[in-house]
Parts: structure tokens; sequence; C-alpha cells
């Protein structure tokens, strides 16, 4: 019987070869350190920034959390006739993709339990073959996201300021056609991606396009945002038009809450995204930096981070819509299905 | 070191194991020997930096409210502009397949809209036109069910939804001038913004202006019919 004792650099590992290897092995560091004859300076440095762990249980809920919530988005926007406008067809289709991400890495986290546990090889080739599957699922769930929120941005914006010929820009048959090249062309970059992570062009590529649709989307939203308060503003100076204090103090209310409904969408997303991306530049950029690998070593925690934001995308998209509330609450509490939809 | 040492001895006993090193460099491990700053700068100077710009959104977002509206433009003379026929007529086709889209509320809402540019020829009606102008635009805005936050920032804008009643108004307006006005209604530009605005003329009309079309044309053939 052979066995593969293979040690790894796991902690201070500068160049990572793959992304997402990384995260299979980093989860269980302590096995690897399992083979005689450990040369030294081959061990854990302890004296740099100890990798922070997450428990698996924390991985597991909010993994199973998100799962849940987006399935009842998609089974909802679904199976409801009256959903099916390209609005609810976009939160539907962000909710797929998040739904993707949540089983991918609630999947990984349990394989990685069980390698630990030692019932799996960790080198194996159907293991790496799987591995491989789950990086690019996973990839393709993130692309597919931020295409996602571009998507229903853009949408927002032929709303508003293109109201009237709405209908005619945004048809069901374009957004079916949208909705397929975001599929297929996600489907596309993340196989691409893994195959051919070595290279930092890719690494690059990815950034570049986080960093495009982040601008595209505060853009979009700051100038929809401004847009409406030039709007109410309009509105409120037609004369006769209540200028007591009590109009005044409700008008400087309610541009709170838009403002704090805005930030609340956007801070979401970059809170949640950004580390991770920056994880990807200082891969790429200064390797061998002990700044850089603390920043590291707080990999797990970016991986969390960006995974609570599946978590959370329901709530700041889908819930806040009366429409899919109502349909919720007639799936949920109605006692004959067939009949409720 | 003493479970390391335990588990050699237990690997020791077999013979056959393969021995891999896999290192992801050659080099020399990473020191951390000397550092000038605390050793995790590049974290905290990433979240700081992070906090700064959402708070930083947030103030910019609220500085819009306050100084945003260049110049209000005259609404009379704006009412009076009238949208050219063909931005309505094309949107009218794809209407069918989008109505199961919008709920009833929204054609409610729309109906007491419609009523309000009704009476808008009537001089005399001018004051409560503008206030029917107030609430049905509140009473749209509150039930457009398109755009999530901007649902609810549409509520936000339009005061938090303080419905006036609209019933009394809407009876009125219906039963004696509706087919009267048919003949010369027109859709005037509802919100005006200034000169220098880059949207050229899509202002921001919502759809129930389209639903205003409609609703004229079926108000057409009913009238005509009597």
């Amino acid at each position: 019987m052979e066995a593969v004792c293979s040690l790894k650099r796991i902690k201070g590992g500068r160049k990572a070869r793959r992304l997402f290897e990384l995260l299979w092995f980093e989860h269980g560091a302590g096995t690897y350190l399992s083979c005689i004859g450990i040369r030294q300076d081959a061990a854990m440095n302890q004296t740099g920034c100890p990798e922070v762990k997450v428990p698996f249980p924390v991985f597991f809920t909010v993994g199973i959390v998100s799962l849940a919530e987006n399935l009842l988005v998609v089974v909802a926007v679904m199976r409801s006739r009256n959903l099916h406008s390209p609005m609810y067809c976009f939160m539907c289709s962000l909710a797929a993709f998040n739904t993707i991400a949540s089983v991918t890495k609630t999947w990984e986290n349990l394989m990685i339990v069980l390698a630990d546990a030692g019932h799996l090889e960790r080198r194996g080739p159907p293991e790496t073959d799987l591995d491989d599957v789950m990086d690019s699922l996973l990839c393709m769930s993130f692309v597919g996201s931020i295409s996602s929120f571009l998507a229903i941005a853009v949408d927002r914006y032929i709303t508003i300021f293109h109201a009237l010929r709405y209908h005619n820009i945004m048809t069901m048959q374009r957004t079916a056609a949208i909705l397929g090249l975001i599929w297929t062309s996600c489907a596309v970059l993340a196989v691409l991606m893994v195959k051919f992570f070595n290279f930092k062009f890719i690494v690059i590529c990815f950034i570049v396009f986080f960093v495009v649709s982040l601008a595209a989307i505060c853009f979009l939203y700051v100038y929809m945002f401004m847009m409406a308060r030039i709007h109410a503003k309009n509105i409120a100076a037609l004369p006769g038009g209540g200028r007591d204090k009590s109009h005044h103090q409700r008008r400087w209310g309610s541009n709170m809450r838009g403002a704090l409904t805005l930030t609340i969408l956007f801070g979401a997303f970059v809170v949640c995204w950004a580390p991770f991306f920056v994880h990807l530049v200082i891969i790429t950029v200064c390797p061998m930096n002990p700044y850089c690998e603390c920043y590291r070593s707080l990999f797990e925690l970016h991986v969390v981070l960006m995974m609570s934001h599946a978590l959370i995308d329901p709530a700041i998209y889908a819930f806040r819509m009366a429409e899919l509330r109502h349909t919720f609450r007639k799936m949920l509490f109605c006692s004959d299905w067939k009949f409720c939809l | 070191m003493s479970d390391f040492h335990n588990r050699s001895q237990v690997s020791a006993r077999r013979s056959d194991y393969i021995w891999q090193y896999e290192y992801y460099e050659d080099e020399e491990p990473v020191s951390f020997e000397g550092l000038k700053a605390h050793r995790y700068s590049i974290v905290i100077g990433f979240w700081v930096g992070l906090a700064v710009f959402v708070i930083f959104m947030f103030f910019v977002l609220t500085l819009l409210t306050k100084t945003g509206a260049p110049h209000q433009e005259n609404p009379e003379s704006g009412e009076k502009r009238h949208r050219p026929e063909g931005c309505l007529v094309d949107i009218s086709g794809h209407q069918d397949d989008n109505d199961k889209a919008f709920s009833r509320p929204l054609l409610e809402g729309s109906r007491s809209y419609f009523n309000f540019y009704i009476s808008e020829e009537d001089q005399a009606h001018e004051k409560q036109k503008l206030e029917d102008k107030r609430s049905a635009a509140k009473d749209k805005a509150g039930r457009l069910q398109r755009s999530a936050e901007l649902d609810e920032m549409d509520e936000d804008i339009e005061g938090g939804g303080g419905h006036q009643p609209l019933n009394g108004l809407i009876e009125k307006s219906k039963s004696d001038r509706e087919c009267a006005f048919l003949s010369h209604f027109s859709i005037p530009n509802f919100v005006n913004l200034d000169h220098g605005s880059t949207l050229g003329e899509d202002d921001l009309l919502y759809e129930p202006s389209v639903i205003l079309e409609r609703e004229s044309q079926a108000h057409n053939g009913h009238c005509d019919t009597h």
C-alpha cells in the first residue's frame, strides 16, 4: 500500500499556485506536518502572523442559511406568474448564483472536514478533479453575481430615465438573451480562470473586472439618487406646496432614509467583496512582503465575508419588494401548495 | 514536538512511503525581522480606508440632498408643454406582455393620476389640481412596484406616504368632465428638470402615463358609444 506524504508549506506560501487550492489546503494545515523528517526551516514560522482560523460551524451556518434564503427567492420568482418581469428575473439570477456559491462552499467545507478526519485523501485524482469543479463553480458564481448586480443597476437606471420606453427597451426576450449571455460567459470564464490561473494575466483580468463593475454600479446608483432628489425638490417647489415645518422635516427624514438605503446597498457590496479582491492583488503584487503576508493570513475571514454577502443579498434586494414578500407569505403559509400558486 | 515524535514512530513502521517535498518556492522564508511598523498595518489601513470610504459616500449622498436642484422652473409654463405623440404611441404594443407584471393598485393609482390630468384644463380647479398632483404623485410613487429601494426612495421622496383622500376628488372629476375633456386631453411634462440637464426629452415621467394613453383610448371608445 502506497501513501503519499506530502509536505506543503502552507502558511506563508508566497506564490499561490491556485487560489482555491489555498482555501482547500489551508484549512487542514495542521494535518500536513505529520511526516517525519520535517526540516526546521520548513516548519511553520511561529514568529510571523498566525493564520486566523474560522471554525467550521460558522461556515456551515452561513452556507446553509444563505442557501435557504436564495433558494426561496428562486422558487418564488419561478413559480409566481406575476413576478415574470425583467427586474425580478435579474434578481432571480442573482439568487441562483448565490445559491450555487452557497452549495459549493458548503460542500467544500464538508469535504475538508472529511479530509481532516482522514476519510478522504487530499491529493488523489478524484479529489483534485472535484476541487477543480468546485473552484470553477465558485468562480462562476462570483463573476455571475457581480454581473447580476450590474444588470439590476442598469435595469433600474432604464426604469428611471427611460420610463416611457422601458417596455420597448427591456422586453422579456431581451431579458432572456441578457441572462443567457451572463450565464454562458460566466461558465466559460470560470473554466478558463481555473485552468489558467497560473498566469498573472487572469488574476489581473479578474481584478479589473471587479473594479470596473464597482465603478459602474456606483455611478449608476449615485446618478439615479441625484436625479430622484432633484425630482423631489421640483415636486415640493410647486406653488401652494406646503412650506410648513412638518413638510420640511418629513423631507429631510425621507432624504436621510434614501441616502441610508443606498449606502447600505453599496456599502455591503464593497465591504464584502473588496477584502477578497485585495487579497488577489496582494498575492500578485507583493508575495514576499511580511506585511502582505499578515494580510494573507486573514484569508478565511475574507471568505466568510464573501459568503455572508450571499446571506444578506436577499435582505437588501429581494425582500424589500412588497410583491415578493407577498408571494413568500402565500408560499410559506398556504396550506395547499398547488392551489396557492 | 512530542506528537511529531509519536507520529514519526507510527509512520516509521511503514516502509513504503513515498516522500515528496512540495514547496511553492525555493526561496528563503519571509522573515519578520526588523519590521518598522506594526505587523497588521496593511490590514488596519485597508479597513480604515474602507470605513472612511463608506462614511464619505454616505455624507456625499446626504449633501446631495441639500445642494441639489439648481433652480426650479415655473410649473405652469412647464405644464403647457406637450409631449410629442410619437413618444406615447410606440410603447402601447408591448403593454399586454407586461400587464401581469403590474398589480392592480398600480392601475388604480394611475386612474387617479389620469383623472387629475383630465381636470388640469379646468382653470377654476387649478389649486385643487396642484394638490391632486402632489397626492397623486405620492399615490403613484407609493405604488410603483418596479424597483425595490427606489420604490422606497420614491416613497421617501414624496414625504413618507402621507396619502390624502382622493376618493371625493376622483368621483367629482370622473362624473361630469371626463368625456368632455378627452377631446383636448394632453399630457404635459410633469416634472421639468433644469435646462442644463443632459437627459434630453426623457423626463422623469413614469409609466402611469402609458396607462393613461390606453385608458384614454378606452374612454374614447366608451364615450363614443354614448
